[in-house]
């Protein structure tokens, strides 16, 4: 069975008048770096929430169909249970941050979920290292930036060593220097360490590059699941009004006048490699 | 105006006193609050608030306790003022002026715990006496979402202000009014917030835990027992002289009016 499963997933806010998921099934193995993406509202956030258990146990609603996060049903596994399986990476950096200094929060993760002392230290030690944190290590969320607090907030939930990292628009609320930052650090996790990653992400130029596979969302369904390129050049794709890379949208139009390049281009250096190519043919 | 209030709040420093337990220092602070308010003449007040300031030196933190106090000796005037009009005793002034050096010894006392204690460490201490970690962490929480809470009012009250609200117009009970298009939306933001901050809590196994661990323990050391030995030794020794010991003449004294 792979990682994690929806299997006809439906989910009703309580007091909401429509399904915020009508149907999602999708399946995400090991290793996969999937970005989800779609216009506002159309349930990214809820989808996240529904990999980590807090659909429905912490938002209550009405469900229909299951999810499974490596083997376990959510309906009968706690928030706490998936905690270590999968780590959830919300958009506010400074809402998640809850403690009074960088150590403490690394720690406090590990710390509820019951890891002997030792251990814990090691862990926090480990992500210091890996986010590069050490010129953090004392600071108040207050003395931060932005972008140092998400760092923070990732290091925070790597620390309780899940299988799979789910960042909701983890780069919203940054400068685009700090997005670019977390986006590479979050793509090196995943080719260096192999992990799984799940991110919800607009602008699709930044991160198609790296990842294995875009799911498409409108209205609570997936409309479209694939490899980076074939879901980008489809026209559904440009119809919802999602972050077209603009390498892809050239390809588009050259297509449109006849111009048929090899493959779908995805970033500036590949556009104008396969253009070169087309005009030595 | 509240510069007085500093002497409370954390500062962070090397110190002998700052490495102390701080459940030791509690101890302590405690037994100073205890004794100023068992005596109310002038030279025993004094004596206690002099045995205070080496133990501010020591926290390195004089200085700033001296800043407070200068802070403070606007509302110790007026203290002493009302207190010798309308208090009944024989000698008002000398028992007004025994009522602040009280006020000062108490406070200081209490300064010597806060100054020194990170809300960290306090919390932890707090945990490690069988306080609920719940209770603990909601403590420290708050201390965390303050800054984040004003920075919140500013921005809503700029907001205001850009819409046209005249916040600081008018008599008072207008401008109490003008306090309502500030407070409810800061409510709103701020139940959105705490809902956003518990989900986050939540995905990281909040209370999931009925053995949660610590990654560090506060020890109490040889000092703190030393520290907690001689508070006890002090706060047992003072009671029963109060309670048993006339005490000299000299240590009596009184302002002749
Ligand atoms: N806590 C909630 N209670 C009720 N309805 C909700 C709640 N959260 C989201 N919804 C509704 O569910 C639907 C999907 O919302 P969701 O937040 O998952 O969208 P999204 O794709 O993350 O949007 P965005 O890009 O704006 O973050 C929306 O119609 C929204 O109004
Ligand atoms: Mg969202």
């Amino acid at each position: 069975m792979a990682l994690v499963e929806f299997a006809d997933f439906s989910f009703k806010y309580l007091g909401a008048d429509s399904l915020a998921l009508r149907k999602v099934s999708a399946s995400v193995n090991e290793g996969e770096y999937v970005v989800i993406t779609g216009p506002s509202g159309c349930g990214k956030t809820t989808l996240c929430r529904t990999a980590n258990g807090l659909v429905p146990h912490f938002h209550r609603g009405y469900i229909a169909g299951n999810v499974f996060i490596d083997g376990q049903n959510t309906r009968d596994a706690t928030v706490a249970k998936l905690a270590s399986t999968v780590g959830l990476v919300f958009q506010n950096p400074a809402n998640q941050l809850v403690t009074l200094n960088v150590e403490k929060e690394l720690a406090f993760g590990p710390e509820n979920l019951g890891v002997v002392p030792e251990e814990v230290r090691q862990r926090v030690e480990e992500i210091i290292d890996l986010l590069n944190l050490e010129h953090l290590r004392e600071k108040h969320p207050h003395e931060m930036s932005g972008g140092e607090q998400q760092r923070v907030a990732m290091g925070a939930t790597l620390a309780l060593k899940p299988k799979v990292l789910v960042a909701d628009e983890p780069t919203s609320n940054l400068d685009p220097r700090s997005a670019e930052l977390i986006l590479d650090i979050i793509a090196n996790l995943n080719k260096r360490n192999g992990m799984t990653v799940i991110l919800v992400e607009h602008r699709l130029d930044l991160v198609a590059k790296d990842a294995s596979r875009i799911i498409l969302m409108d209205k609570g369904q997936i409309i479209a699941d694939g490899i980076p390129r074939d879901v980008l050049s489809m026209d559904i794709s440009s119809e919802i009004g999602v972050g077209i890379p603009k390498a892809t949208q050239v390809y588009k139009r050259l297509q449109a006048k006849g111009i048929e390049l090899s493959r779908v281009p995805l970033t500036g250096e590949e556009l104008a490699l396969l253009v070169g190519e087309a005009k030595r043919r | 105006m509240m510069s007085f209030l500093e002497v409370f709040q954390y500062t962070r420093q090397d110190s002998a006193v700052h490495n102390l337990d701080p459940r030791s220092k509690m101890m302590l602070a405690f037994t100073l609050a205890v004794i100023s308010l068992l005596f109310l003449n002038i030279i025993p007040l004094m004596i206690i608030l002099m045995a205070m300031l080496p133990l501010l030196a020591a926290a390195k933190s004089l200085r700033r306790w001296a800043r407070s106090m200068k802070g403070m000796s606007y509302l110790l005037l007026f203290i002493i003022i009302f207190n010798t009009l309308l208090s009944t005793v024989s000698n008002p002034f000398s028992h007004s002026i025994a009522l602040a050096i009280r006020l000062l010894a108490l406070m200081t006392s209490f300064s010597i715990f806060f100054l020194t204690v990170h809300p960290d460490q306090l919390a932890q201490a707090l945990i490690q006496m069988r306080v609920r970690f719940e209770f603990a962490f909601a403590m420290s929480m708050a201390m965390r979402y303050v800054p984040t809470l004003g920075q919140e009012a500013y921005a809503i009250m700029d907001a205001q202000k850009a819409r046209g609200v005249e916040l600081d117009k008018g008599n008072v009970l207008k401008r109490i009014r003008n306090i309502v298009p500030i407070i409810v939306p800061l409510i709103i933001v701020s139940i959105r917030r705490a809902l956003s901050v518990a989900e986050s809590m939540e995905s990281r196994g909040f209370g999931a835990s009925e053995n949660r661990t610590y990654m560090e323990l506060l020890r109490f050391r040889r000092r703190d027992w030393a520290v907690l030995f001689v508070s006890i030794l002090l706060l047992v020794g003072s009671i029963y002289t109060r309670l048993f010991v006339t005490l000299p003449i000299w240590m009596l004294f009184q302002l002749p009016f």
